[in-house]
């Protein structure tokens, strides 16, 4: 084995060639680790919207709570079936509207989800806190903005107002979070007030149950959908969520990784030219060593360990950068509601983890063919030219 | 043999380092068209959506409906020439066939009057206002769920329960790019009047209408949101396109990373040509010295430098525009525009784009070569002439 | 010929040193800097060499032998002292004049030769006729020419390294003569050659300096192609003995 040191020492000695080839990983690097992180964010916000004992319940043949309707006589027959614990949040029936809202920075309009919950519906999501401002009144026309689109959207701001019906002004009272979920790109009311402003009284979109236990949700839906008269249907809260985040990041996480992937083909190209340099500069060496007695194998693993760690020194930099993508913040069409949900780039060991092998797959797939030349060079016709 | 010669000569000198490079450049380049076509696709649609067409939908949300008498107001404004208008009915096909397409529940006396650029035969037209639960399809859609003028088609909604049977009674084509070929219509009459809709009873989505003057459009819009502004349910009129925007809001996000990606890669580019070009010179050191000592300038060294540059990068530029060509305006552009119309209008690389494209890529040419020829231009002939590696 | 004459005649002949001389050097110094410490490599050199000579400079290794043919050649500055080489006093002129009188007035021999491999013997000999401004016809002539005076007319298309070292470095002669310079300046021309071949390009020289009168300034180890010179100097720690 030829030891390690003579490979980073050769990586040093050509410096401005071992900084454009490791240079141009780290942005592949950055472009792929900024689509991971993205697909991690997104996750996040809608993955870990859903909690395990909590199932969600809608009108047979929708998808979404928005397209989603129960009468409210219905939503009292939920209420009743022993799987419901009661005392830990029972039922809630909610209505969800996407409102039209200006965004801030005068490039255009988008859509905003607002959430009518009754009293108990903050309650039920123990993750939700108010971060500034006050809880609103209940029963009145207060309603709270999500820390992620806080301050994005004209009328959306603590102390502004904005109309969901004529002259009956919802009032902004303050912020909350929720643990990063896609609850904090939404807009939350009181259900009486924001329903009749839509004409609902009489229903809502959807409903949420906490379980006695995750163990119940079988029970619990045979028991709903076996009832062909109620017309529901009952999803683990997890897997709606997982749905839409599958839908949402699909598109964007696919085109993002498919993008990195043509750009580490040109970034392999590079590792390559570099390689080809290197073992061309040192074909004298090389056949010094293998004079020397070092075998062929010995010769192809180290200048493969060279490549790997250029592309790993690529892989380092273009992590380190990505990491400051945490800061950003991407709004990305929730396809099921219509709504923008606003993410976070996360980093997660997962994704350093993935970016790291991705650069090492590129450092070995560009110096496998300079690699196997190196070893195949001669050590007599190397040390006479 | 004039001072090029040298330049041209030098590009065989490592064949396999300058086919690398110029494949690198052909793929980086491609990259970069790929990207920009899409971001031009998506402003394309904006060019070439109808100019004289305003959408009138709630103020609120673009969920909920307004009042069908609504169209009247419309109708008598000056300066509006035809209007129409339509319910959203989301889609699928129990079969499964395709995942989800686009429905609408529209009027039939008026609906392809406004609607142009989609075509229709007077006879089918006539067989659908004949037929109380007749569907007409667009073209693409109507092989996706494989059928034909006298079948039947039933279909399910995310918003209105059961199932829905229809006729088909017509196929229409399109008379223009930006027609969605892959959305059907029925009568909204027929809709209106099943019990499964009565919870938002002669309650219509929006509003299409046709202007006589598009440089108006403005002041129409805001005209007939007047109409309507003491009203309960209020309006919001925009152009059709930014209408079309609405349901796709954050798409601009998007946009913004695609063009940050296209820069991206243009650095990458110029990262791997500055060390192919970098290499090139520190083997030719000691042949810089020699020219220099015969009389050549710093300046002529400069030249071979960035002259042998420029010539990669301009026959990788090639390739990639050729990659470009195949790939995108042979391949999937055709089978995007067929099947994405309404998004994607026009998804090719244009020729302009792709002059700008190749245009770039000489200039990377020139960038990438700058460091490595300044160096060499700047050493000392003595030094040069010394270094024999 | 010896150096005696030579070097007694110096004095006398100093007053019309440029008529005769075609190199005059007065007190060249010249010092490198090697890291910290400075290196003395000539100080206060003088030197001339006669129009239509051949010299040959001998010396141990790091005696200054090819700075001294540097500067006479243009290609290094002293760090002290005038140089007159051709008529042109080279420590008053820019780095451009330089490249240019270089072009006109000088020729150049490496021991390696030093062709460009990418081109063949034709267009190495053709390249410091680019900077000039012949047409492409009456460069070819020149080259033609130049190539017939060393014997390898019938090698024009032939590419460096189709040529044995001899050939190559009889190309290179052509290509320090094809624009007809006054000086050519020789860096260990046989170094790298065998002794027929070494012979081979001594007598191309020899001719040159006779037939041609072309002043011949040559750095050399071997003292039989000192012997071939028509004039031999020694020198050692920066001083010609």
């Amino acid at each position: 084995m030829i030891p390690v040191h003579y490979n980073i020492r050769s990586l040093m000695v050509r410096k401005v060639t071992t900084l454009a080839t490791a240079g141009g990983i780290a942005l592949v690097v950055f472009v792929f680790a900024a689509a991971q992180m993205l697909g991690a964010g997104i996750e996040r916000a809608l993955g870990s919207a859903g909690r395990p004992d909590t199932v969600i319940i809608l009108r047979n043949g929708s998808d979404a709570e928005l397209s989603s309707g129960i009468n409210n006589d219905l939503l009292n027959l939920l209420t009743t079936r022993p799987e419901v614990a009661v005392d830990k949040g029972g039922v809630i029936g909610e209505v969800v509207v996407v409102v039209t809202a200006e965004l801030r920075d005068g490039s255009g309009v988008s859509n905003v989800l607002v959430r009518g919950m009754p009293e108990r519906g903050f309650a039920f999501r123990p993750e939700a806190k108010v971060i500034s401002g006050r809880a609103p009144v209940a029963g009145s026309n207060e309603v709270l903005v999500g820390k992620a689109i806080a301050g994005r959207f004209r009328g959306l701001a603590t102390g502004e107002s904005f109309d969901l019906r004529r002259n009956r002004p919802l009032k902004v009272v303050g912020v909350f979070e929720a643990a990063g979920t896609s609850y904090e790109s939404e807009v939350w009311g009181d259900l009486d007030v924001i329903r009749t402003s839509l004409g609902r009284s009489a229903a809502v979109s959807s409903a949420r149950a906490r379980l006695t236990s995750p163990g119940q949700f079988e029970a619990f839906r045979a028991s709903i959908e076996s009832d062909k008269q109620l017309g529901m249907k009952v999803m683990r809260e997890a897997d709606y969520y997982r749905k839409q985040s599958a839908q949402t990041s699909g598109f964007l996480v696919g085109m993002g990784t498919a993008i990195a992937i043509l750009f580490a083909l040109a970034a392999m190209i590079g590792a390559a030219i570099t390689m080809n340099g290197a073992v061309a500069n040192r074909s004298r060496e090389i056949g010094t060593l293998r004079a020397l007695g070092f075998t062929r194998r010995a010769i192809l693993s180290s200048f493969l360990l060279e490549a790997i760690a250029l592309a790993l020194l690529g892989g380092a930099v273009g992590v380190a950068l990505v990491m400051l993508m945490s800061l950003v913040k991407f709004p990305v069409l929730n396809f099921q509601t219509f709504s923008e949900i606003v993410i976070s780039f996360r980093a997660t060991p997962g994704v350093v983890i993935s970016a790291l092998v991705f650069s090492v797959v590129m450092g070995l797939i560009g110096g496998l063919i300079p690699a196997i030349r190196a070893s195949r060079i001669s050590p007599v016709e190397a040390m006479r030219a | 043999m004039n001072l090029a010669t040298y330049s041209r000569r030098n590009l065989l000198r490592q064949p396999g380092r300058t086919i690398l490079t110029v494949v690198a450049i052909a793929i980086t380049l491609f990259v970069f068209c790929a990207i920009l076509t899409v971001v031009n696709a998506w402003n394309a649609g904006a060019n070439e959506a109808a100019k004289d067409r305003l959408a009138t939908r709630h103020k609120v949300s673009i969920t909920m409906q307004v009042p069908k008498r609504y169209i009247d107001d419309v109708r008598s404004v000056k300066g509006i020439s035809k209007a129409s208008w339509a319910v959203w009915f989301g889609s699928k096909d129990p079969k499964q066939r395709t995942e989800f397409f686009a429905a609408f529940a529209v009027d039939q006396d008026s609906w392809f009057e406004v609607m142009d650029e989609m075509q229709v035969s007077p006879a089918q037209l006539e067989e659908w206002k004949q037929t109380p639960n007749g569907a007409i399809l667009g073209d693409v859609l109507a092989r996706t769920l494989e059928v034909g003028v006298g079948d039947r088609l039933v279909i399910t909604s995310d918003i209105y329960p059961g199932d829905w049977e229809f006729k088909v009674v017509g196929i229409y084509t399109p008379l223009r790019k930006t027609a969605d070929r892959n959305s059907m219509v029925f009568r909204w009459d027929y809709f209106n009047n099943d019990a499964r809709t009565s919870f938002a009873h002669d309650q219509i989505g929006w509003i299409v209408s046709r202007i006589e003057d598009p440089t108006q459009s403005a002041a129409l819009s805001r005209q007939i949101d007047k109409l309507f502004d003491e009203r309960d349910d209020q309006t919001m009129t925009q152009s059709e396109r930014q209408f079309q925007l609405s349901f796709l809001g954050a798409f601009s996000a998007v946009l913004k990373a695609f063009s940050l990606a296209a820069a991206v890669i243009l650095i990458i580019m110029t990262l791997i040509l500055a060390n192919s070009v970098a290499m090139s010179v520190r083997e030719r050191t000691h042949e810089y010295g020699v020219l220099r000592a015969v009389g050549f300038r710093p300046r002529h060294v400069g030249g071979f430098i960035i002259g042998e540059s420029v010539l990669i990068a301009g026959i990788g530029g090639l390739l990639g525009l050729l990659l470009t060509t195949l790939i995108i305006n042979m391949g999937i552009g055709p089978a995007l525009e067929e099947n994405m119309a309404g998004m994607f209008p026009y998804f090719r690389a244009p020729t302009g784009l792709m002059l700008t494209a190749f245009g770039v890529t000489l200039l990377v040419g020139v960038v990438a070569a700058l460091v490595p020829a300044w160096g060499a231009s700047r050493l000392q002939v003595t030094d040069a002439l010394r270094r024999l590696d | 010929m010896t150096t005696d004459t030579n070097t007694e005649a110096t004095d006398v002949k100093r007053e019309d040193a440029r008529a005769k001389d075609i190199v005059t050097l007065r007190g060249i110094a010249k010092s490198f800097q090697r890291g910290r410490e400075s290196l003395q490599v000539l100080d206060g050199l003088d030197l001339e060499v006669p129009s239509g000579s051949f010299e040959a400079l001998m010396g141990p290794s790091g005696s200054g032998k090819s700075t001294l043919l540097n500067i006479i050649a243009g290609l290094d500055r002293p760090t002290r002292g005038t140089a007159l080489v051709a008529g042109a006093d080279l420590t008053k002129m820019s780095d451009g004049e330089l490249a240019k009188w270089r072009s006109e007035n000088i020729g150049f021999v490496f021991q390696s030769f030093n062709l460009i491999p990418v081109l063949t013997a034709a267009q190495n000999v053709e390249l410091p006729l680019l900077l000039t401004s012949l047409s492409a016809a009456e460069r070819k002539k020149h080259v033609a020419t130049a190539l017939r005076v060393v014997g390898l007319e019938d090698r024009m298309e032939h590419f460096p390294r189709q040529l044995s070292g001899g050939q190559e470095q009889r190309v290179a002669i052509a290509r320090a003569i094809v624009n007809d310079p006054k000086i050519i300046v020789a860096d260990e021309p046989t170094g790298d050659l065998d002794r027929k071949s070494a012979d081979d390009v001594l007598t191309l020289m020899e001719r040159l300096n006779r037939e041609f009168g072309k002043t011949i300034f040559m750095v050399t180890h071997d003292p039989a192609a000192a012997e071939r010179a028509t004039v031999q100097r020694r020198l050692d720690k920066g001083a010609l003995q």
